[in-house]
Parts: C-alpha cells; sequence; structure tokens
C-alpha cells in the first residue's frame, strides 16, 4: 500500500511498495529505489468516459503514474503541501492544485456551478473520491474552514482550493451601480458554502 | 565551529573573525565593522580564484581560463577585516553546508558564499567525459560544475529550500535536473535517460531525464523545478 509523508511542508514523500501512485506530471524533484515514470492517459487515468468529459470541458489534468518499489519525493514551485485523507467521500478540487493521489482515488469531473466563469477556472471542477490518501497544494500554509449550517462560508474564489463534505456552493456577486463607477470595494465575487463540511483555501489569490 | 548563522531561511550573518569569507557579487546586503570588499577570481589577473588570499599566480589563470571557457563565471567578491557581514541573493532560500574536508561539487550560479580557505575549482566537461557534457546540455546547466574542497562552511541558494538525501550503500538516488542543488561527498553524477517510444511522440511523463547520483554522500535537492 503506497504512502504519503511530508518532508518538510513543500515536500511529499510516496513511499511505494510494488505498488503505484499518480502525480502530477513533471513533480518529481528525486527517487531513491526502482521506480518508473509513465505518462497517464489522455484523461488524467480517470477512464475513458472521464477523458471525454475533460476533452469536452477543458478542465485539463495532466498525471503520471509512479511504479515500483522506493519512495519518490515531489514538489511543485516550492509551494506548500497537504495530505488528505478520504474515508469513501468526495473531494472537489483545482485541478491545478492536485499534487498527488493513490490508486485507490478516482477522479472525474463535475459541473462547478458559476464560480468558473467568474474566477476564469471554468465551469468545471474535479473531484476525487473513494477511500484513500491525496496530496494537495496550496500557495502558502492552507487553511481548513469548517463550515456548519448555522454558520455558512464567503470565501474568495481566487483562494479556493478544495471542498469536502455536504456543502451546497453558491455564488455571491456584490456587483452594484458603484462597481460600474469603481468604487466597490474590490471583491466582486464570493463563494458561499451552506451545510455541513470542510472548505481548503490557500493564503495567496491565483 | 559554527559556520555562518542564519538570520531566516534568506539571509546568513558571516563572522569575519573566523576568516575572509567569498561571497557573490551584489550578495551583500549589510555589514557591521571594519570590512573591506574587493574583487575576487574571475576576470581579476592574480586574482583569488584558488580561495586562498594571495595565493594567485598559475592555478589563477588556469581557473580563469577554465571559467571562461566553461561559462562558469559568476564574479565574486572577497570580504576581509572585522565585523559581520549578512548575505542574502534575489529573495532565494539559503542552505548552510559544512564541509569536513569533503567535495562538494554545486552550479556556480547556486553559490551564495564560502569561506576564503576553501578550495574551489572549476570542472570543464573533459574530466567527467562525454556523460557530463551530456548532463550539462540537457540539463541546462553549462558544460562546468564548481566544485570546492576542504574545512569551512558553503551558502547556497535554492527557491523554495532544500532538502537533503543521504546516498549511500550503492543505492543510486534519480533527481531532477532543474530540482537538483548541490553534491556533497565522494559521489558521481550521471545522466540517465529513460526515453522510450512515449517520449519521442510527445507523450512522456516529463521525466525522462533524469540525474542519477551515485557513491557516498549527500545530494541536496530543491522543493521547487525553477532555476534561480
Amino acid at each position: 500500500m503506497a504512502r504519503f509523508t511530508k518532508n518538510g511542508t513543500k515536500v511529499l514523500e510516496a513511499h511505494l511498495t510494488g505498488d503505484s501512485i499518480r502525480c502530477l506530471t513533471g513533480s518529481m524533484v528525486a527517487y531513491e529505489g526502482n521506480v518508473a515514470f509513465k505518462k497517464e492517459g489522455m484523461g488524467g487515468g480517470g477512464g475513458f468516459k472521464s477523458a471525454m468529459k475533460r476533452k469536452l470541458t477543458g478542465e485539463s489534468l495532466s498525471m503520471m503514474e509512479a511504479s515500483g518499489n522506493g519512495v519518490v519525493y515531489l514538489a511543485n514551485n516550492a509551494t506548500e503541501i497537504e495530505i488528505v485523507e478520504l474515508q469513501n467521500e468526495t473531494l472537489s478540487v483545482e485541478s491545478s492544485a492536485l499534487l498527488a493521489l493513490e490508486r485507490s482515488l478516482r477522479t472525474d469531473v463535475a459541473f462547478a456551478g458559476l464560480r468558473g466563469a467568474s474566477s476564469g477556472q471554468g465551469l468545471f471542477t474535479t473531484t476525487v473520491s473513494g477511500q484513500g490518501e491525496c496530496a494537495i497544494l496550496s500557495d502558502g500554509p492552507m487553511i481548513a474552514l469548517e463550515v456548519s449550517p448555522a454558520y455558512p462560508l464567503v470565501v474568495d474564489p481566487d483562494a479556493f482550493i478544495a471542498h469536502r463534505g455536504q456543502l451546497k456552493q453558491s455564488f455571491v456577486t456584490g456587483v452594484s451601480w458603484k462597481s460600474i463607477l469603481g468604487q466597490d470595494g474590490g471583491e466582486p465575487y464570493s463563494l458561499r458554502f451552506d451545510g455541513s463540511g470542510v472548505v481548503y483555501i490557500q493564503p495567496a489569490e491565483r | 565551529m559554527p559556520g555562518y548563522e542564519k538570520v531566516n531561511g534568506k539571509v546568513v550573518k558571516a563572522d569575519l573573525s573566523r576568516g575572509p569569507v567569498l561571497a557573490r557579487r551584489g550578495a551583500m546586503l549589510f555589514y557591521t565593522g571594519q570590512v573591506s570588499f574587493r574583487p575576487a577570481g574571475g576576470g581579476m589577473p592574480g586574482g583569488m580564484s584558488g580561495g586562498m588570499p594571495g595565493m594567485g599566480g598559475l592555478g589563477a589563470i588556469a581557473g580563469m581560463a577554465g571559467r571562461a571557457l566553461a561559462g562558469e563565471h559568476v564574479a565574486m567578491m572577497a570580504a576581509e577585516g572585522m565585523g559581520e557581514v549578512h548575505y542574502g541573493f534575489r529573495g532565494s532560500n539559503v542552505t548552510v553546508i559544512e564541509l569536513q574536508g569533503e567535495l562538494l561539487q554545486v552550479e556556480a550560479d547556486r553559490l551564495l558564499c564560502h569561506d576564503a580557505n576553501l578550495q574551489s575549482s572549476v570542472v570543464v566537461l573533459g574530466s567527467g567525459g562525454v556523460r557530463q557534457a551530456v548532463r550539462g546540455a540537457v540539463s541546462g546547466q553549462g558544460l562546468a560544475t564548481t566544485q570546492i574542497s576542504g574545512m569551512g562552511s558553503v551558502a547556497v541558494l535554492s527557491h523554495g529550500g532544500t532538502f537533503a538525501l543521504p546516498v549511500g550503500g550503492g543505492q543510486v538516488i534519480g533527481v531532477d535536473p532543474q530540482s537538483y542543488v548541490a553534491a556533497q561527498g565522494n559521489l558521481t553524477i550521471d545522466v540517465g535517460a529513460s526515453l522510450g517510444w512515449r517520449d519521442a511522440v510527445g507523450k512522456g511523463s516529463g521525466e525522462a531525464i533524469q540525474l542519477k547520483v551515485s557513491g557516498q554522500g549527500t545530494v541536496y535537492v530543491q522543493a521547487s523545478e525553477r532555476k534561480l
């Protein structure tokens, strides 16, 4: 069973024991042992249906497969890394923030609602589901925010990384006649989450 | 004896009472005390290519020629006197490596500063053979590397900090050429290409070319694929 550990805050160690993981193309910085790297199929390894969806939606995901015996060190542009463990649940994540995931996890594309159009991230998002661990990237230390029915959360779409749990996502605009005059607060679009779950954000805006 | 003191992740403080320090030109941030700076190595005839003050001569000229040939040229300056000098460069992270007589291989543009009593030399492709030349060509690191040896401290630059991987016991560590920072000890660095038909048709994993580090020592890798 592949195992993920963190080496510092910016490097992920993937311990392979004869099995494989999927990781972001080009994210290997070093490895020990006998490890082979192979590019995933056109859909990022999510199967044919997922591949077609990715082609159609433009939610690209460039992954490679690392397999063998040894330790692979993964990092991307010196950004921080967080390991998220999924227990038969679904994580919705920006495809650009996905670093590595275990074989037991599946990826797919889902409609993200209107938020994408505003933030320039496309109308679709990547979902990761199943049982296992995945590593996500965050520009600066990642912040996990708890959402409960009594406390809905509003975040900046540019800082949003991922969310999990039973959450309903909606889109808040603060556009008014002031925006037209350039007198608004500079935060015309926001994402609102209702329900119960966790929202992950980064302390930087894309 | 402790070498440089890290002020934070990106700035080191060198105490000149331990001896003069050679640093990349322009890397000095500020200093206290009586410190004088002068150019060293590289283009200055009779400069300190070998690292020892006053040890110019033939070695210096050979070093100069080597540098000029190899394109491994980063102007260095020497700081001497009494006081403390702070060094940093372009917001890059700094790693301090203590040398106890071993060899450190590092690219010249990743070198921030080192004690002047350390010997530094440029190794041109001849000594490493064709494979070394290939390594320089594919990794974009030029055809030469700087070798530093002796007893003292070296500060190297990286994007996002480095982590040290021990090498030994006959195992080989693969490193992404863009993430490779330095190698300490008795290490051999080869280019390993695992090119297949996938790479030929543009469907490669992006990890086709790797540096294969073997021997006994430590290799320093940065958590990023960005060059300085």
